[in-house]
């Protein structure tokens, strides 16, 4: 067919290095512990390395495990050249249609209208080659629809824009198509590209800051320089220095024996404490340098788009249709610098690159100054005024509910240091517990709920703030909940679950049972209406 | 009930699951006790054995047989209790299960978000013509909403009135 499209050439590299990629770490864990057992003159064994040696030219020595290393590969080559060869892609009317396999042929049809959002990845390799690893996501499942490695950069951009433009049209005909806007989606002309968020490095490098990811950094440095066993050496050399690896213990044990430790130890530990705090911030900087370098979000048409990335370039289109619930959250150091963060959820999955690592969906603005959330929420939500929510807040009696469980795990806290330090341990009680009802008392006070309109928004937390926001047209069911508690004082629950919402769920509590019963009712007819309206 | 159904079943009236629910619940809940029971024994025995306190360690057994008895009864109570707090009731908007005796939950699933339903029916249920029904929307909390003691069919009549028309995704 004319129109069929097919893989980059270089897809067969890029699968190799794949899989290559797989065998990468116990490679490495091998080659730490072979390397070390060869400092033994290796006895002339037999075994295929050995057989394999006589064939090489000069004096490329090839050990067994390398042999069999090279033979695990040789399946993963094959599939890589059957993919290659079998793969065809074509543009229908209303879908896009995947060939693959040659014994086993899977054709697979994705319909314009059902694609969630549509990302391209590319690192360091695919840029230089020029080419693209794109991800389809439809509503079903956690894994993506369909991703194709690799395409070229112009095949991509043709995809996109036909996708789009294809589904433009078609709810264009309201009739084919159901279109959630009130208004369908004229297709625009030429859909014009408008920036709405773009981030200085400043920013990116503030998000670090803010965004604690450096303590998983070192902990996955932690795990691989353990497994390849760098450790043990690092060990006994710091074993062996001036400061024992049980400096904090010793002290510990110095202040327990009623002791004042010395000026010099308490200083060493501090600076090693603040040091460490420092290396992981900076970490964290880095690794947001590196992963939302030059992040740009737009909006071409009736889609987002955004761009992030140093060295890995990834590309997200998402619907706007298609946002199924925005929430904003604020952290405690956010707040101090008057930052939020913005993300939106999809019912596409979390994008998990099969056989990759797991890495969720980038937020929709990782970071953004506090007084322009309301304008990119007006853009992503057309018609909500988030200044202008009139929050309504719960039962006037929930505190009162709320802390006596608070109550109960202060007593579960304390229990078990009561049994470790007698009967003293019941002086902390009276901390734990003013400290659970002072934060039982604020996140009861920030728990509030609005239902104005065709939205539905709740916001919760106090040290870490959340709001979400969700239109009404996109709630899939309503549960009003109601225990034994409740009853006693009159009071319900309303959860109200949607397609996305996987961080921030809408689950308000303790509301008067009128309230509940009121609330749900209405947004159970209003949800179901809304569907008859196309 | 059965000739109502047959006009419609989305009329917006309440109605019970079927009666024959709690002996079909009954006969689940003596095969979990069945279960239970040999299993905790084993473990009682055991446990007996390994104490070493032979002559005390057989003051187990009255204790363990009372638990059993306690739940036995608490099993053989429960069905009926909770049949009580059960219903359903379905309308053109959509469809709205009540359940739970101590935690109840009422849930709304308007008719034009459910996905795809499943009409399930295992070997005890085909004896008693109970079937169940399962609801799916797009959902992430709770994606499914099951629904059994349902007389077979109504539980496809009930099928087939929220079966998605034409009227497009919700998603």
């Amino acid at each position: 067919m004319p129109s069929d499209h097919r893989l980059h050439p270089t897809s067969i590299l890029f699968s190799l290095a794949g899989s290559l990629k797989a065998f990468l770490l116990p490679a490495i864990v091998l080659m730490v512990t072979s390397g070390r057992s060869s400092d033994t003159p290796a006895p002339d064994g037999f075994g295929p390395g050995r057989w394999m040696t006589r064939w090489m030219p000069g004096d490329v020595e090839i050990a067994n495990w390398q042999f069999f290393l090279l033979l695990l590969l040789i399946p993963s080559t094959i599939a890589a050249v059957v993919r290659y060869f079998s793969f065809r892609m074509r543009y229908e009317g209303t879908e896009l249609v995947i060939r693959s396999g040659i014994f086993f042929r899977n054709e697979r049809h994705v319909p314009y209208a059902r694609i969630q959002n549509l990302d391209a990845v590319r690192n360091v390799a695919h840029r230089l080659l020029g080419v693209a690893e794109v991800r389809i996501e439809t509503g079903g499942g956690q894994a993506p629809e369909a991703t194709i490695r690799v395409l070229h950069e112009t095949v991509f951009e043709e995809m996109r824009r036909r996708i789009f433009e294809e589904r433009a049209r078609a709810a264009g005909q309201a009739d084919a198509v159901a279109t959630e806007t009130e208004t369908p989606a004229v297709p625009a002309p030429a859909a014009e590209s408008r920036t709405l968020l773009h981030l200085p490095l400043r920013e990116v490098f503030l998000n670090g800051v803010l965004d604690n990811r450096g303590m998983l950094l070192i902990g996955a440095a932690y795990g691989l320089l353990w497994e390849a066993g760098l450790f043990r050496g690092f060990w006994d050399q710091l074993a062996r220095g001036a400061y024992a690896p049980g400096l904090v213990r010793d002290t510990v044990q110095t202040m327990a024996g009623g002791d004042v430790p010395s000026l010099s130890r308490i200083a060493v530990l501090l600076v090693g404490v603040v040091g460490l705090l420092v290396l992981v911030r900076l970490l964290s900087m880095i690794w947001s340098g590196v992963r939302l370098y030059e992040f740009t979000l737009s909006r071409v048409g009736d889609d987002l788009r955004s761009e992030y990335g140093l060295f890995t370039r990834v590309m997200a289109t998402i619907p706007l249709r298609r946002v199924q619930t925005l929430t904003i959250r604020e952290s405690p150091l956010q707040r101090l610098v008057k930052r939020m963060s913005i993300r939106v959820d999809t019912a596409g999955g979390t994008a998990t690159p099969e056989g990759g690592p797991k890495q969720p969906r980038e937020a929709l603005a990782p970071i953004i100054r506090r007084d322009a959330v309301p304008a990119l929420v007006r853009e992503v939500l057309p018609g909500v005024e988030l200044d202008a929510i009139e929050w309504l807040p719960l039962h006037p009696r929930a505190f009162r509910r709320a802390v006596k469980p608070a109550m109960l795990i202060a007593l579960a806290v304390t229990a078990p240091l009561i049994g470790i330090l007698g009967w003293p341990g019941v002086a902390v009680l009276p901390f734990t517990a003013v400290w659970l009802a002072l934060v039982t008392w604020k996140q009861v006070r920030r728990m509030q709920w609005a239902a104005s309109g065709d939205l539905i928004a709740f916001r919760s937390g106090w040290f870490w703030r959340h709001v979400t926001v969700a239109p009404v047209v996109k709630v899939q069911t309503v549960t009003r909940t109601e225990s034994p508690f409740d009853r006693r004082n009159a009071m319900a629950g309303v959860q109200v679950d949607t397609a996305g919402g996987r961080m921030h769920q809408i689950r308000i509590p303790y509301l008067a049972r009128e309230t509940a019963g009121t609330l749900h009712e209405r947004l159970a007819s209003q949800a179901a209406q809304t569907a008859f309206r196309w | 009930m059965d000739t109502q159904a047959a006009v419609s079943i989305a009329d917006g009236v309440t109605r019970q699951l079927d009666p024959r629910w709690i002996p079909l619940r009954r006969i689940h809940n003596a095969i979990f006790f069945v279960v239970l029971s040999m299993a905790s024994f084993v473990g009682v025995i055991v446990l007996w054995i390994s104490s070493r306190m032979l002559v005390v360690g057989l003051l187990l057994l009255p204790v363990w047989a009372v638990v059993m008895a306690a739940i036995a009864w608490q099993l053989y109570r429960w069905p009926p209790i909770s049949y009580r707090h059960a219903s359903y009731c379905l309308d053109g908007e959509g469809f709205e299960i009540t359940r739970g005796v101590y935690w109840r939950t009422i849930t709304n699933v308007p008719r034009s978000r459910v996905q795809h339903t499943d009409v399930s029916q295992g070997p005890l249920e085909r004896r008693y013509g109970l079937g169940t029904l399962v609801v799916h929307t797009a959902g992430t909390m709770h994606s499914q909403e099951t629904l059994s003691g349902l007389e077979f069919t109504v539980a496809r009549q009930i099928r087939a009135h929220l079966l998605p028309g034409d009227e497009g995704d919700a998603v």
